[in-house]
């Protein structure tokens, strides 16, 4: 079913998987988290290498049919790259760009292809709640307010959701305006004042490609408890206190199984939601289920690893030099936006009318 | 003659802890002179005056005896002190004098030690930094490297420590040092005073994970120390300091800290209408049942401490329970918060809620004076009774 609907084999999607990952290599670099560190707090939120990277491998257009200038590539695909940025830290506005991607008209997504213009989506405007739109599209112009928009100061465009339907709204555009709020990673949320800003009215399905989006974030944080799992493992075997390495302590063994349990569940998650995302056929509401299903087992699970890490790493954990806290405060805010595990949780309890629909045993 | 000091432990040990208490907190609200409810702990430099008035009231260091300057107050009065200030959300001191130095000269000095350093303690002269922790000795302490070497009336000191909170607001540090490496390493260690200002002492702040440098590492480069600044005898070290079952157990079992973050995580799901949300209403509900037993804990150890005048056993567990119940309410504010969890700065419109703050500080609780890991291993083999590994 899955190489009908995608259109190709499955050996050819563990090959473009196999490519996608090697075009991240970068982001394994030994001096990588250098690089992380040093950028925190710099405006706009990307540094010019990482730009021109992400421009460079053509990742914009990994979703987009080859007919548009992209290499078609599904979510399989999508999520093997989210959770490679996620490895490196790569600024996760960059998979919500590559999300809405197929959205853009023609003349916006050459610039955004050629690096010229990044377009960041600006979905939320209610604490704790992804789904609550006010914005209003009138006379093609916005009248609203949007929240946790992040690394906005970064964008030359935003994709703003309203009532009536998506839209584009240039960020130099007059009645707009920017205001920003730090995050403990080192990045920022944007908070748009729109007030009759012109936009141009998108075309296609903003729902489905959040959903698109909510995923890859949920990639994204595997592969940083991935990349922190194996930093606090690395530690556990060189970290010596007793004359032995403190990972040889069955107090510690069994708290690591347990984080990579959590790890596991979640990649095969990702895997089964990404080929139900992947298929045509697909009922839509099983897709928002599958969708909140991963994200919140993600959420919770990086929390988890990350908290983990700082404890396992004993004093050095709460140093700023430790890798691992870098992944703990991208956890802060990657974790809890996007719906947070206890949102994707109740978004669930209502669409599977769990009360009414009991499990087959 | 009875001196002014005699007049008021005598005053002070004549109440009830009751009487004590209420004495303590109006004179409190009457004296303390700076900003309440700081969150971290200020440079001495701002904290001095209260350090001060503290002194000249004697309750600096009520637990001292008074020939060294103290009022020799009982352990429940000590912790009634204390818990008032928390109370009242006086600014904790730089109190490794106080608490750790003071009693340790007392204990083990000479008199021209006591002499001194004791009065240089309470009148702030002299501020204390710790260093016992190295980077390859942090759980298992014994296995500590730097050394110390005779050299005539001299010893020579070289190596390094870390987590020296305060070093670079120290002019003293006391640290654990090893005297001999030819023996089992309990055996060889020796404890030594030295000024910060000695020639090979360097100091270099580590940034932590909230942003905050009170963390030091602190090198040792042929550092020149006197054979008269060594504490109590040569090679005694770890015994001299396993003494020390010091007041600073009960800082960290104060509910007061879970208390505060419950009461934040109270301000957050106001903020976000999570109480319309039965899940997270048991979930706050279970953290107030955990407060309220904590509590209830933490009073059945302090009513032995009155009547034993000694800290039981198991105080330990007061430690654990107050430090992971705070760890786990913050980290419902990060699963509660949504978007407002991770930023940077605290929330002015809200009261100043900052919740990765409070998540953030949280961390390293679970870690300094003994990991949860290591409390665990003491409890199960020393209270518990189960062998050892």
């Amino acid at each position: 079913m899955n190489d009908q609907v995608s259109g190709i084999s499955l050996e050819a999607q563990e090959e473009n998987v196999r490519m996608i990952r090697e075009s991240a290599g970068f982001l394994r670099a030994p001096d990588r988290m250098a690089a992380v560190r040093a950028a925190r707090h710099i405006m706009p939120g990307i540094t010019p290498a990482d730009r021109d990277a992400v421009v460079s491998m053509g990742w914009l257009g990994m979703r987009l049919p080859e007919e548009r200038g992209g290499v078609g590539f599904g979510l399989a695909e999508f999520c093997a790259l989210s959770e490679e940025l996620g490895r490196g830290l790569l600024p996760e506005f960059v998979v919500q760009a590559m999300a809405i991607a197929p959205l853009l008209p023609d003349a916006v997504l050459e610039q955004a292809l050629s690096g010229e213009r990044i377009v960041i989506p600006a979905w939320n405007e209610k604490l704790g709640d992804p789904d609550h739109v006010e914005a209003a599209l009138t006379g093609g112009a916005i009248t609203g307010t949007k929240r946790f928009v992040l690394t906005a100061a970064a964008a030359d465009s935003f994709l703003v959701t309203t009532a009536g339907g998506a839209a584009l709204v240039d960020a130099g555009a007059s009645g707009l305006s920017l205001s920003t709020l730090a995050l403990q990673d080192g990045g920022h949320f944007g908070e748009l004042a729109l007030e009759n800003a012109a936009a141009t009215p998108v075309e296609g399905d903003v729902a489905r490609t959040r959903e698109e989006a909510m995923l890859g974030m949920s990639a994204y944080l595997l592969g940083m408890a991935e990349r922190t799992f194996e930093i606090t493992k690395e530690y556990l075997a060189v970290r010596e206190q007793f004359n032995r390495p403190i990972g040889s302590f069955q107090a510690l063994q069994h708290r690591m199984v347990d984080m990579y349990l959590q790890i596991e569940l979640t990649r095969a998650a990702i895997g089964k939601t990404a080929r139900l995302l992947d298929d045509a056929e697909a009922d839509r509401e099983e897709c928002l289920r599958a969708v909140s299903r991963t994200k919140a087992r993600a959420s919770d699970m990086v929390l988890l690893v990350t908290r983990e890490g700082v404890q396992m790493h004993g004093g050095m954990g709460y140093t700023d030099d430790c890798d691992v806290g870098l992944f703990l405060r991208k956890a802060m805010i990657v974790a809890t936006g996007h719906g947070s595990a206890g949102w994707h949780r109740r978004r669930y309890a209502r669409l599977a009318d769990l009360a009414n629909n009991r499990l087959a045993a | 003659m009875t001196t002014e000091l005699e007049r008021r432990a005598a005053a002070d040990a004549s109440l009830s802890d009751e009487e004590f208490r209420v004495v303590v907190r109006d004179w409190i609200a009457g004296n303390y002179m700076l900003e309440r409810n700081l969150r971290i702990r200020p440079p001495f430099a701002y904290a001095k005056p209260w350090y001060l008035k503290l002194s000249e009231r004697g309750w600096l260091a009520p637990g001292w005896p008074v020939e060294h300057g103290g009022l020799g107050l009982s352990i429940m009065k000590q912790v009634i002190l204390v818990e008032e200030q928390e109370r009242y959300g006086c600014c904790r001191l730089n109190e490794m004098g106080v608490v750790m130095v003071g009693p340790l000269l007392i204990r083990f000095g000479t008199d021209e030690q006591q002499k001194f350093f004791l009065p240089k303690i309470l009148n702030g002269e002299i501020r204390w930094c710790q260093g016992y922790s190295e980077p390859g000795a942090g759980s298992d302490l014994a296995s500590l490297r730097t050394e110390a070497v005779r050299d005539g009336d001299e010893w020579v000191v070289n190596g390094q420590k870390i987590w020296t909170t305060r070093a670079n607001d120290a002019d003293w540090i006391f640290a654990l040092l090893r005297t001999d490496k030819s023996v089992a390493k309990h055996a060889g260690i020796s404890m030594f005073l030295m000024p910060m200002t000695s020639p090979g002492i360097s100091v270099k702040p580590i940034r932590d994970l909230n942003g905050g440098e009170e963390l030091c590492q602190t090198f040792f480069e042929n550092v020149r120390v006197p054979h008269a600044n060594l504490v109590g005898e040569l090679n005694k070290g770890w015994g001299v300091n396993s003494a020390l079952l010091g007041l600073e157990r009960i800082y960290v079992g104060l509910p007061k800290h879970s208390a505060h973050a419950l009461a934040r995580l109270h301000d957050l799901m106001t903020l976000t209408g999570a109480w319309e949300d039965a899940a997270a209403v048991d979930r706050f509900t279970q953290f107030q049942f955990d407060l309220e037993d904590h509590i209830a804990l933490y009073e059945a150890a302090l009513e032995q401490v009155s009547r034993t005048g000694q800290f039981p056993a198991d105080i330990s567990l007061l430690k654990l329970s107050q430090t992971e119940l705070c760890s786990r309410i913050t980290e419902a504010m990060m699963d509660m918060g949504g978007e407002i969890a991770g930023l940077f700065d605290p929330l002015v419109e809200h009261d100043n809620l900052f919740l990765a703050n409070q998540f953030l500080l949280a961390r390293p609780t679970t870690i300094y004076g003994g990991t949860s890991e290591i409390q665990r291993n003491i409890l199960a083999t020393r209270v518990i009774g189960l062998p050892k590994q």
